[in-house]
């Protein structure tokens, strides 16, 4: 929630620290800061500068109920930083004044508490420059006095109300009839950001009793037909408190989310509703004038309240910490949690907003953030005294892994997402693409060695060999582990196979203790332009399947030595190749005919050059010949032959005046 | 011999991980990646129709409701539990899981559909949240370098009480542009005493703390990976590299 600095302010006498302070109390005592920003405003009561800063509260789900509201988070600052809050921090709840004009009725269970205030006389117009002010530092714009009025108050404290032209409202015998009611089905309502709604039966409205009309959607909107505009005089106000899932699934079904539902979807505490109540009534009062005529509360089962306790001993053994009965009781204090305090136990009484305050570990983490985690120290965990089972699945998977790595494969993970029909399909895709599990690991490594085959001069490899562990979901539905290696390239198909069989027998003779059920390994070769052989299998179903293991300790196997990794360019590379003459006098002067050369190339050819590789070598009587491939690439573009054919004649001119004859 | 192959970064960071957990007395534990809403949610205290809920952008299966691909490996930690208690092990637990996890969402330079999680898990009759700070200023110290930990208050629904863990290194040898920066990597808690009455371990005699992070945002952050993309990609100029 956005938090501004200037109006958290009017609930303290003591000026409060700057954005960053009060940033760093949420941050370590309570919620996170997605930002904060300086914004604008005129300059006023409430800014003598004409600055404010807006906080960006990430208010956590547990407390949306009480801290999606301006009166939270100042209930929070009061208690981290230890200073009062001055009478806005204590709101009370409505004068009960009870009245025959608005009768209520309350007909679905999921409306537990309706409150209906009736204000004579109001005069709508535009509010005065510190409401306008305020709602813009919420990022809303004003409407009129009394929606505003209502606006101001659901930030303020939380508590979300709707004002109701009463003169829209159907009156016999001088009463008006609200009934809070089930939506029919197809019911429309035309709401107040102008579109036309159609509800069903698991959503509720308010209802005009008298016309059987709805006039307005539960907890989420208003609705046009009670709109106040500035011919309003009377007005009925609705405080009241609805079912959150209820609101939640009605504002989701609707699409149409607003500030109101986003509080009631927290589910709300039932006796804020007379707190919002006195707030709003006199605060129309104050800015659109009008009298209160008095209320009528529907109240059906008054919230409960109940007593959590807590001992000292157990706040200790859980925060591993040593505080005293008196750390506790001042985080109590601090935070206007009243408690009893017997011997070591204290006996909690929440607050009625404070519905996250359930059992003993709710209060523990109220004093274990109010202290500051900070206090909590560093201990290691006391020798295991339990037995480390050995995963047989890691354990096996581990055994394949390092085989395959020493054989000069390379570990890839392809998607478990496929576009190739399986036996289980994702119902609820974002993307729409590739919705299946895969059945088999085949098709993504097969793919995956098509892309790399166009690396191959950039990898310097003369084949490419993959492999694969990772999860399937099979053709009988089970979840299997799955292993698979490929190799292949452009060489002669027989060659892959005939090592991919090697690599084969050297797997299953690895895994031939592994289970007694043994182990199938398929073998696929691809003849086309480009030509592979595979190895696919399955480790068993079940932890059962294994064999019992021998040892009692995980293979001590070596991790990959990379310190830091180098981004590549996501474009094409221009391979060249260069070969020369050179004599047996050179190379006996120089220590490297790579090094040398390379630092030839790069001065010749500059930073396109990615990198040169020695690939043919062979002597010719007295003399050598030398061929190297050349691999350009930009980080910023596809590069062109017209840019390369001047950097490789440069190269070549070079050469040639240091006596290498070009081949 | 021919020349060594590479090694998936994920997979060093796996076996790396696990040795400097099983040193700590965990077991590595496994789940199913296509779970029942049983185990990924209301076993951990998230309730159908909660906004908690909505915190994990889910993955749901055609055909086959109430189930799910698990959006945490705190499935595994769950399971564990009940597991030992069905075979009649009582605490001490030590749990460790690393495995793939799924969120639907819009993939992107730091967010993946699939990535992979470590979610750690200790029960005992003294455990306490100073062995939670402990355990994983150990865990990161030997992984990436002198470490030092630092708790933020936060809520999940099977932690009670809940926090974020920050993370920062403080060697000498580390490198000049993480060296003293606060790094959001896990959260943990004490887990909530409905979570150990699910997995049929009485909270009134134990107790314990979970943890769960993100493998792939160790990875970036040890060998400054630019993109988590990368990981998927089966893309062989990335993989030369480890």
């Amino acid at each position: 929630m956005k938090i501004s600095r200037n109006w958290l302010q009017a609930f303290f006498d003591t000026p409060l620290p700057d954005a960053t302070a009060l940033s760093d109390a949420l941050t370590f005592h309570v919620f996170e800061i997605d930002g904060i920003e300086k914004h604008k405003t005129e300059k006023s009561d409430f800014s003598v500068d004409g600055e404010d800063d807006i906080l960006d509260v990430k208010v956590t789900a547990n407390r949306g109920h009480d801290c999606l509201s301006y009166w939270g988070i100042a209930k929070e600052i009061s208690a981290i930083l230890n200073i009062p809050l001055n009478a806005s921090g204590h709101p009370k709840p409505y004068d009960p004044k009870e009245i025959q004009e608005v009768s209520v009725s309350i007909d679905s269970p999921l409306c537990n508490r309706f409150i209906a205030g009736l204000i004579h006389g109001v005069k709508v117009g535009p509010s005065p420059a510190w409401l306008v002010e305020r709602l813009e530092a919420m990022g809303q714009r004003s409407i009129n006095n009394v929606v505003d009025a209502s606006n101001y108050v659901m930030f303020n404290l939380g508590q979300p109300s709707h004002a109701f032209d009463a003169g829209k409202i159907t009156q016999k015998d001088g009463k008006w009839m609200i009934q809070v009611r089930t939506a029919k089905p197809d019911e429309k309502i035309l709401a107040l950001d102008e579109k036309e709604y159609t509800l069903n039966d698991s959503m509720i409205v308010i209802a005009d009793a008298h016309t059987d009309a709805a006039i307005g959607i539960a907890g989420v909107k208003g609705g046009t037909p009670a709109s106040i505009t500035e011919s309003t005089t009377d007005i009925i106000i609705e405080c009241a408190n609805f079912n959150g899932v209820s609101v939640r699934k009605t504002a989701q079904a609707l699409k149409l989310r607003s500030d109101a539902s986003a509080r009631f979807e927290q589910g709300l505490a039932p006796e804020l509703a007379a707190y919002g109540m006195r707030a709003v009534v006199d605060l129309i009062v104050k800015v659109a004038g009008g009298e209160i005529v008095g209320f009528t509360d529907m109240y059906p089962t008054k919230q409960e309240i109940r007593p959590v306790s807590v001992t000292l001993e157990k706040v200790n053994k859980t925060l591993g910490t040593t505080l005293a009965v008196a750390d506790i009781s001042d985080v109590f204090t601090r935070l206007g949690l009243t408690f009893e305090l017997k011997g070591a136990t204290f006996l909690v009484t929440p607050p009625f907003e404070r519905l996250d305050l359930i059992i003993p570990e709710d209060l523990i983490e109220e004093i274990g953030r109010s202290i500051g985690y900070d206090k909590v120290s560093a201990v290691e965990l006391p020798p295991f005294t339990g037995s480390i089972e050995i995963n047989k699945n890691f354990y096996w998977s581990e055994k394949i892994r390092e085989s395959l790595i020493s054989q000069g494969f390379y570990e890839v993970f392809t998607s478990v997402f496929s576009k190739e029909v399986g036996t289980r399909m994702i119902a609820n895709k974002i993307d729409g693409i590739r919705p299946y599990l895969r059945q088999s690991l085949t098709p993504g490594i097969t793919e995956a060695f098509k892309k790399n085959l166009s690396q191959m001069d950039f990898l310097g490899l003369q084949e490419i060999k993959m492999f694969e562990i990772g999860y399937v979901w099979t053709q009988n539905k089970s979840e299997r582990l799955a292993f698979i290696c490929i190799r292949g390239g452009n060489g002669k198909v027989g060659d892959y196979e005939s090592l991919r069989d090697r690599i084969k027998d050297q797997i299953t003779t690895l895994l031939a203790t592994a289970t007694a059920k043994g182990i199938t390994i398929e073998t696929t070769t691809l003849q086309g332009t480009h030509k592979f052989a595979i190895a696919y299998g399955l480790l068993p179903e079940n932890e059962d399947d294994y064999t019992q293991l021998s040892t009692s300790y995980y293979d001590d196997l070596p991790t990959s030595s990379a310190t830091r990794y180098a981004p590549f360019s996501r474009y094409p590379y221009i391979v060249r190749d260069i070969a020369f003459w050179t004599t047996l006098d050179h190379i006996q002067k120089i220590q490297s005919d790579a090094l040398y050369f390379s630092e030839i190339f790069k001065n010749e050819a500059g930073e396109l050059l990615l990198k040169s590789t020695l690939f043919d070598k062979f002597e010719k009587g007295e003399k050598t010949s030398l061929a190297f491939r050349l691999i350009f690439q930009s980080f910023e573009r596809t590069l062109t032959d017209e840019e390369i054919n001047p950097l490789m004649q440069k190269v070549s001119t070079a050469l040639t005046e240091k006596g290498f004859e070009i081949r | 011999m021919p020349e060594r192959g590479h090694i998936h970064p994920i997979s060093s960071l796996i076996r790396e991980a696990n040795r400097i957990f099983f040193d700590m007395g965990f077991t590595y534990a496994e789940g199913p990646l296509l779970e029942s809403e049983w185990y990924n949610f209301d076993a951990l205290n998230v309730p159908k129709d909660h906004p908690a809920r909505d915190m994990q952008d889910t993955f749901f299966i055609k055909d086959e409701p109430g189930m799910v691909l698990r959006t945490h490996t705190t499935n595994v930690s769950i399971r564990y539990m009940e597991e030992q208690m069905k075979k009649g092990i009582l605490p001490p637990y030590r749990s460790i899981a690393m495995s793939k996890v799924f969120r639907n969402e819009a993939t992107d330079m730091t967010h993946e559909a699939e990535f992979f999680q470590v979610d750690g898990c200790v029960v005992g009759e003294d455990i306490t949240m100073a062995h939670l700070k402990g355990t994983l200023t150990t865990f990161f110290t030997k992984l990436l370098g002198t470490t030092e930990i630092r708790f933020r208050p936060s809520f999940f629904p099977f932690t009670e009480p809940s926090v974020e863990i920050d993370m920062r290194l403080v060697g000498d040898d580390a490198p000049e542009k993480l060296r003293g920066r606060w790094i959001e990597m896990m959260g943990a808690g004490m887990i909530h005493p409905d979570v150990l009455k699910n997995a049929g371990v009485d909270p009134t005699k134990y107790q314990g703390f979970a943890f769960g992070g993100g493998l792939d945002r160790i990875a970036l952050l040890r060998w400054g990976i630019d993109d988590v993309r990368h990981m998927h990609s089966a893309d062989l100029r990335f993989i030369n590299q480890f």
